[in-house]
């Protein structure tokens, strides 16, 4: 309990140092990148003629969208098409609690599979990633929402038991909100971040450089085009931290990207992964405000590559998670299934990471594809017949691709 | 479910400051066990035949007091009969004090804790249930709606006072409200009989032959189930909920009993007791004490602070008992005093014993704890 209390320390008291601090303290870290010739911020603070140039409204807004219509996917009285309007949310339509995300013209749905490095061109996958998402609203809808009042059983969509907590399965042991929000995590988040906002493509689009080394803000605005997209990247991560220029002082903000960041950097064998995606962040943002792309690049691809991380060592939690429910004299095949549909979403989100330095991601739709059949098809009913060893086969795949393993993703 | 996060953080770095603070306290484990004679097994066996076996046996007894009772009530509703069927129910629940703590094996299988006594009862989905007369009573989404708590409502809460609870059981509803009664009565004594028959017939034995040192040998399970039910249910689900420890501000809608009233302390106390009796290996209804968790530690002659640890722990079962004699019904305590500073005095004798136990015990048994905040979401 100690040590656990001095790592709480530890992490809170990363997250106020400053960046020269930490070069004396740490090996590694992004901050070996910090003897730089420019000024880098403690925190998330830019400014322009004493006016902040940070502004990320829209992505606050989308995940607050993703928010509101997660807290109604479980209420078995909603239609599809007032579920459906929350994800695919059209200006001035009624489809929320709160005015502000009634009034916006953005949605989730439009920035599902959007990125442009990956899906500018891929219009066919777009569209099938767009129809999985609504399809799991819909077969909520349509299949699960009418057995509410059913206990759940193989073939049989209804509830299970999962400690204090009940849980609402399709007939093959799935959880359609397990499934709608950790895919969101890849194909909303993590796609807008690695591949959109992060990419040269977006950074340096048209006119940007030109524009950013000659100061030349937007029409109205105080920031560069290219302060604003990287500051888009940020908001995905962060739009709902209280504190925005400090979000890991209450990492875990929303259900998200925010909330897995938090989850993973609380297991000991990635303890720092949060503070070196923020001091990636931060640096990079200060290195477009000193012109000085290498070192913008650089942070890039320290980004992509742990929030790549992230993705992958929740799904093999989760896997793991669900195997360990599985087995035992008492088997809890509810929170086995609950484990598991969250591994099916972040299995679905590996497809949009990225390796650094690279146009690829870690795993290919098809590879994905194939590790959501493999899941399902140890028997007729899915995750009813899964076994120990296709978790484990999976978990070994994928750790594979990255430098830790499955035990110590599986803590 | 962000707010229980950051009361567990808070929770949390209380705990480690507390314990920072006292860094010279010592717990004494010998070096090596090679003195140490403790057979594991003796103690599973006092543990399945003189404490948890016969525990059941009495709380079968009085369930069927109670569903005779309830009989009775049904041929002839009358006051006298009611106030018969509450005798009964709070006996009952007194008896389940004494078991609720085994949510091992049979128990687990069917999520008897759960099933039995979740609180607060849900009074609305219980009213439309029965105005519906559609409800299956063995999905987990009702589990809210059944057990000892629904039936404090049925009993106690459907009215002010006795002549209007009993307008519900004499009037146009009468079918209805005695059946769904019956319904709750029945599934409760058929979730407690399949427990039972499990544990006489095979359960025991496994349980008994599992007598290793390992993460799923039963000591190490039964020890895991009895701090977590020690810490979660008895300390935070009957006083420290409802203190608003957690969420910052009272909740006595939360106490255990809460329409009846005035005996969610006598229920604390009887579970009290049945937990020190476990830790002591006191036989049930009786004084014999066999081998236990207190044998245990005196065998491995645990010392904290150069004290023993066994009478340091009844020491603070005691002081937390004595403190809880005290004081009024806990729903009074909770609805006439802000804050209720005696009985967060007494929850804090309650918590004492928590890291005696999760902490000393289980490292001087070489124990490790296996339950962690779920994931809840």
């Amino acid at each position: 309990m100690n040590k656990f209390f001095l790592a709480i320390i530890a992490v809170a008291g990363l997250a106020f140092t400053s960046c020269s601090s930490e070069d004396d303290s740490l090996e590694l870290s992004p901050c070996d990148n910090c003897f730089v010739d420019f000024e880098v911020p403690d925190s998330y603070v830019f400014t322009r003629n004493g006016a902040s140039t940070v502004s990320f409204d829209g992505q606050t807004t989308r995940i607050k969208m993703g928010q509101e219509l997660l807290s109604n996917f479980n209420i078995q009285t909603k239609t599809f098409d007032e579920l459906n309007g929350m994800f695919a949310h059209i200006e001035g339509e009624v489809d929320f609690e709160e005015t502000a995300l009634n009034e916006s013209d953005k949605s989730l749905r439009s920035k599902v599979a959007a990125s442009a490095d990956y899906f500018s061109t891929n219009a066919t996958d777009q569209a099938i990633i767009r129809a999985d998402l609504e399809g799991f609203i819909s077969a909520q809808v349509a299949d699960v929402y009418p057995n509410w009042e059913v206990a759940a059983a193989a073939g049989q969509a209804g509830q299970l038991a999962d400690g204090e907590s009940t849980r609402y399965v399709n007939a093959n042991g799935l959880e359609y909100n397990q499934l709608f929000a950790k895919s969101l995590i890849g194909s909303l988040m993590t796609d807008q971040i690695l591949n959109n906002y992060l990419s040269t493509a977006v950074l340096d689009e048209a006119d940007n450089v030109a524009n950013n080394d000659a100061d030349v803000v937007e029409e109205g605005k105080d920031y560069t085009t290219m302060e604003h997209k990287w500051d888009e990247a940020y908001g995905y991560a962060y739009g709902l931290n209280a504190d925005q220029a400090n979000p890991n002082a209450d990492l875990g903000a929303d259900s998200f990207l925010n909330e897995y960041i938090e989850r993973a950097n609380a297991d000991s064998d990635f303890e720092g992964i949060a503070d070196d995606i923020f001091e990636a962040y931060k640096l990079g943002r200060a290195a477009i405000v000193a012109k000085d792309y290498d070192v913008r690049n650089a942070q890039a691809e320290i980004i992509k590559e742990n929030i790549s991380k992230v993705i992958a060592i929740r799904a093999i939690y989760y896997l793991q998670n669900g195997k360990t429910k599985l087995e035992g004299e008492t088997p809890n095949v509810g929170g086995a299934f609950h484990a598991l549909s969250e591994a099916y979403g972040f299995i679905y989100s590996l497809q949009f990471t990225r390796q650094p330095n690279s146009s690829e991601p870690y795993f290919s739709k098809e590879e994905v594809d194939a590790f959501l059949t493999q899941l399902l098809a140890d028997g007729e009913n899915g995750l009813w017949n899964v076994e120990a060893a296709t978790l484990d086969a999976i978990s070994e795949d994928i750790a594979a691709q990255f430098d830790f393993t499955v035990a110590e993703a599986a803590e | 479910m962000k707010k229980v996060i950051g009361a567990l953080f808070i929770m949390t770095l209380v705990w480690a400051c507390s314990s920072d603070s006292t860094a010279e306290e010592e717990v004494m484990i010998p070096e090596e066990n090679e003195d140490v004679s403790f057979e594991r097994s003796a103690m599973l066996i006092n543990w399945a035949d003189n404490i948890i076996i016969p525990s059941y046996a009495a709380f079968t007894a009085d369930m069927d007091g109670l569903v005779n009772s309830f009989n009775t009530f049904k041929a002839d509703v009358n006051e006298s009969n009611l106030d018969a069927l509450r005798a009964s129910w709070l006996n009952a629940y007194k008896s389940w004090q004494h078991v609720e703590m085994f949510e091992i094996g049979p128990a687990e299988t069917v999520g008897f804790q759960l099933n039995m006594n979740i609180y607060p009862t849900d009074n609305e989905k219980i009213d439309g249930f029965v105005t519906t007369g559609s409800y299956d009573l063995s999905l987990s989404s009702n589990r809210s709606a059944k057990g000892f708590p629904a039936l404090d409502y049925l009993l106690n809460g459907l009215g002010d006072n006795d002549t209007d609870i009993l307008a519900f059981y004499s009037g146009n509803d009468q079918e209805a409200y005695l059946q769904y009664t019956e319904d709750v009565l029945l599934d409760m004594q058929s979730l407690t009989a399949t427990v039972v028959s499990d544990w006489t017939n095979g359960y025991r034995d496994t349980f008994v032959a599992n007598d290793g040192a390992s993460s799923t040998a039963s000591v190490d399970r039964m020890v895991n189930d009895y701090i977590f039910y020690y810490e979660k249910y008895l300390r935070a689900g009957k006083m420290g909920i409802p203190l608003g420890v957690f969420s910052g501000s009272t909740l006595p809608r939360n106490v255990e009993a809460y329409y009846e009233g005035t005996i969610s302390n006598d229920l604390f106390l009887e579970a009290l007791t049945a937990v020190q009796d476990f830790f002591n290996g006191k036989h049930f209804n009786s004084s014999e004490e066999g081998e236990s968790l207190a044998s245990y530690l005196d065998a491995l002659n645990t010392l904290k602070n150069g004290e023993d640890l066994s009478a340091l722990l009844n020491d603070q079962f005691n002081t937390a008992e004595n403190m809880i004699l005290d004081l009024s019904a806990f729903r009074s305590e909770i609805e006439n005093n802000n804050p209720p500073t005696s009985m967060l005095l007494a929850y804090d004798e309650v918590q004492k014993a928590v890291p005696m136990l999760k902490v000393d015990m289980v490292s001087a048994m070489s124990i490790s704890i296996d339950f962690v905040d779920a994931d809840g979401d």
